[in-house]
């Protein structure tokens, strides 16, 4: 069971595409001159022909309002920064024991790395081996360093002292960039300079699992195609900005180092690993803009990311969702008093939306079957019932025994 | 609160905004608009680049629709080659419907007892970028000579009708005017200076007899005008051109064909030849009579021999809205009043059983819901009664009037009215 992936330019004349006897459905990434501005996806029976006329229509179905939009883009005359005063950039991957996965993903980067010169630094968080110190020490660009306490959060504060950038992008070890991202995330800055945070597109670097289907077919990670600046209200949302999983996710995200400083940086008792791996995405999106900073979500800064292969694993990381986000929720709660009604709300938005995705998923009109629905459900209640301050008490400990 | 209005051109350098109201905020391409959005106070400032993204994507159906002739919001297929090969959409724009058609062009406008405002609409007509071929003021049943002295100062026609009703000025209008086409607007809008020109460019095919516009703000300042403009949405019929045919009629009668969203009678055009076909406006409807949709029930008549009435929104007038909420519950009461009448002579003179339906079925059901939505959710019931009280007037203006004298049909017309035009 796999989807095939294709990369169609609109404004090229169409390929026919095959699918081989694997293939029970194609996903095409759309893009116009290069940037991306549309992903669709589409079960198909195995060994099928699409011809040039078919992609046609799904294609315009999918992306015709889009492609009128960005050719009348072109004609419009805004003032942005200058690319040539782009800030320097340094771009953390915080990374653990997975030195095949950071093969990859700093080759994606060398590839752009060529063109325009940014700092590339790899976090090794708490290694049980040398082998992603070997993988850096054979690439003269890129930097290594060594986080002994076991956390993501705690490598990516690290990234934060060590770094040299005034920007700092953070990418995941389990992603490939693609050839725009740079450029993405220049432009994206360009038309804001004001701005604090990045966040950008992401698509799947493959689908050739079931678990990898699904999550895709539930929405994955994409956040649209269309640029969007968030300020301090998003009109239409009155829970806004508690629902910070809609600024984007931690695989890809960059920020002005000076702010991270000033915001004291990752809270490191989020994305521990187990037993609370996640949610420091979500926090420090929302404390961005709790703290009055601007962040832009540009699709053009796009990243492929590797979804979990197999379906138990997707389960989990459902699980590790709904645990974070009301780790999130409750941290909040603690910190955040003029909030606290929107949280609350938020919380029983979320328990209702669950229950309508269950109810649709019961139905079987919901892509994501009953048990990951019920395991985000339950990591969920998990987060609710005191998972942050326990996780705070652990990162005491880790603390002092690293002190 | 109040909001302010801000007009971009879209072809200049774009301004990032900056103000303490909230901000309505409406795209052109020199001279066409292309769509507005709103934007709060909470959400400024707003830098130049947010701006320009906000309108390309709110403007992009409204290009579609005139570069591509495609409606990209509806599930029409799409021509992918053009789609793809529209490089320059907007600078086409330009380019649409370049045709001018010679047909002259009297334009109209009724007034009772508001000198002011109808100068400051006869100075707005000094500008326009193809003069027309006369002006004249309709005054109805005026109080003093206040309205024919603004008139004579601004060398306009001059025609005093003493019997009050729009109905009967909008009639008194035509029978004075010497144009072939007859372009109406409000003593209390300003005009755009391409607002003639375009209404006269859609008259593009013999078959259209009808041509509306665009009515934008002229402001919102106060709760009413905001009320009227956001709530309402009695004027703003989108930016997007649209073509009422018999196709259109045929389809949506068995409801009662929705003749009032062709446009509004602030902005709107006839040919001549329209009125001999179908005779002049229903003396019962409009303002002074029963309330308003003599405009509409005109529409109704000609959709209903086979001709089109056009909605183009190129062609551009500001009204100004009622200021107080006071006026505003008076209007609404009109609106319904006089829609409910113009229902009922649809019916008289069709036999079409959607105007019953509407009247009988469709509008109770609407205002029981909501009622009962407005218990539920603290709407503001400011106009509500007012509405409903206008409903059940209006049957009754019918019943009353019913035996009062119809517009005279011009010779030659009735056996006309039925038979396909073409």
């Amino acid at each position: 069971m796999s989807y095939l992936i294709k990369d169609i330019e609109v404004t090229q004349p169409f390929p026919t595409i095959s699918l081989s006897e694997n293939n029970t459905g194609l996903a095409l990434i759309l893009r116009r001159k290069d940037r991306p501005i549309g992903f669709v996806m589409q079960a198909l029976p195995e060994k099928s022909v699409l011809t040039s006329d078919e992609l046609t229509q799904i294609i315009t179905k999918e992306v015709g309002k889009k492609i009128l939009e960005e050719s009348l883009k072109e004609e419009l005359k805004v003032k942005t920064a200058n690319l040539a005063d782009f800030p320097s950039l340094t771009v953390a991957i915080c990374t653990k024991d997975r030195p095949d996965n950071l093969t990859r993903c700093l080759n994606s980067l060398l590839k752009l790395q060529e063109k325009f010169y940014f700092e590339i630094l790899v976090v090794d968080n708490a290694p049980s081996d040398q082998r992603t110190q070997d993988v850096v020490a054979a690439l003269p660009t890129v930097r290594y360093v060594r986080e002994p306490k076991p956390g993501l959060d705690f490598a990516r504060n690290l990234a934060i002292s060590t770094a040299t950038g005034e920007i700092l992008a953070y990418i995941d070890d389990d992603v490939v960039v693609d050839r725009q991202w740079l450029d993405g995330l220049k432009e994206a800055w360009a038309e804001n300079p004001d701005a604090s945070a990045f966040t950008g597109l992401i698509l799947p670097f493959e689908l050739n699992t079931e678990a990898q289907i699904l999550f895709e077919l539930a929405g994955g990670f994409r956040r649209g195609f269309e640029k969007i600046r968030y300020g301090q209200v998003l009109p239409g949302n009155e829970l806004y900005p508690c629902g910070s999983g809609i600024f984007g996710a931690g695989c890809n995200m960059a920020f002005c180092r000076d702010m991270l400083i000033k915001l004291g940086g990752f809270d490191e008792a989020l994305d521990t690993g187990a037993p609370l791996p996640g949610g420091g995405d979500l926090d420090i999106f929302y404390r961005v803009i709790r703290a009055g900073y601007v962040l832009v979500y540009e699709p053009r800064y796009l990243i492929y990311h590797q979804h979990r292969r197999e379906t138990a694993k997707l389960r989990h990381q459902y699980w590790t969702w709904g645990l974070g986000l009301m780790a999130f929720i409750i941290k909040s709660y603690q910190s955040d008093l003029p909030q606290r009604k929107n949280l609350r709300r938020l919380i029983l938005w979320w328990f209702q939306y669950e229950f309508d995705r269950l109810k649709q998923s019961i139905k079987g009109k919901h892509p994501l079957p009953i048990s990951m629905l019920l395991a985000e459900l339950w990591g969920g209640i998990v987060g609710l019932w005191g998972e942050y301050p326990r996780s705070v008490k652990r990162i005491e400990q880790i603390r002092r025994q690293y002190s | 609160m109040s909001w302010k209005i801000v007009h971009i051109d879209l072809s200049q350098d774009i301004p990032a905004l900056l103000s303490d109201n909230n901000i309505h905020v409406v795209f052109w391409w020199r001279h066409i608009p292309l769509a507005h959005t709103e934007i709060l106070a909470t959400q400024l400032p707003m830098p130049a680049t947010q701006v320009t993204n906000l309108a390309a994507s709110a403007i992009t159906p409204t290009v579609g629709t005139y570069v591509l002739k495609q409606n990209l919001l509806e599930d029409t297929p799409i021509d992918f080659e053009a789609l793809v090969g529209s490089t320059h959409p907007l600078t086409k724009l330009e380019y649409i419907s370049q045709q001018h058609n010679n047909k002259t062009v009297s334009i109209v406008i009724c007034t009772r007892n508001r000198p002011e405002q109808l100068a400051r609409c006869l100075q707005s007509l000094q500008n326009l970028s193809q003069p027309s071929h006369e002006i004249i003021v309709v005054d109805n049943a005026p109080i003093d000579d206040a309205t024919m002295q603004v008139a004579k100062m601004s060398g306009v026609k001059y025609v005093k009708e003493p019997r009050p009703g729009l109905s009967i000025a909008r009639n008194t209008g035509i029978r004075h005017s010497t144009g072939e086409i007859i372009a109406f607007t409000d003593d209390d809008v300003v005009v755009h200076p391409d607002w003639i020109m375009r209404l006269q460019q859609a008259f593009d095919d013999p078959k259209v007899m009808s041509v509306t516009g665009l009515v934008l703000p002229g402001e919102l300042e106060t709760e009413a005008q905001v009320m009227f403009e956001k709530h309402l949405g009695f004027f703003n019929f989108g930016y997007q051109p649209k073509t009422y045919d018999s196709d259109f009629f045929q389809s949506t009668k068995v409801f009662g064909a929705p003749v009032w969203r062709i446009g509004a009678g602030a902005n709107m055009a006839i040919l001549r030849q329209a009125v001999n076909l179908v005779g002049e406006f229903d003396e019962r409807l409009g303002a002074g009579a029963a309330g308003c949709s003599e405009d509409s029930e005109f529409w109704y008549r000609l959709l209903a021999a086979g001709w089109i009435c056009r909605y183009y929104p190129a062609s551009v007038v500001y009204h100004y809205h009622r200021g107080s909420v006071d006026s505003l519950k008076q209007q609404m009461y009109c609106y319904m009043r006089g829609h409910v009448a113009a229902l009922l002579v649809q019916y008289e003179k069709y036999n079409d059983q959607g105007n019953l339906r509407r009247l009988f079925r469709t509008m109770p059901k609407w205002y029981i819901k909501s009622f009962i939505k407005g218990l539920i959710k603290e709407y503001k019931f400011s106009t509500f009664f007012a509405e409903i009280a206008g409903c059940f007037s209006g049957i009754i203006y019918y019943i009353i009037n019913y035996k009062s004298p119809q517009p005279p049909l011009i010779r030659g017309a009735k056996n006309r009215l039925l038979s396909p035009p073409y």
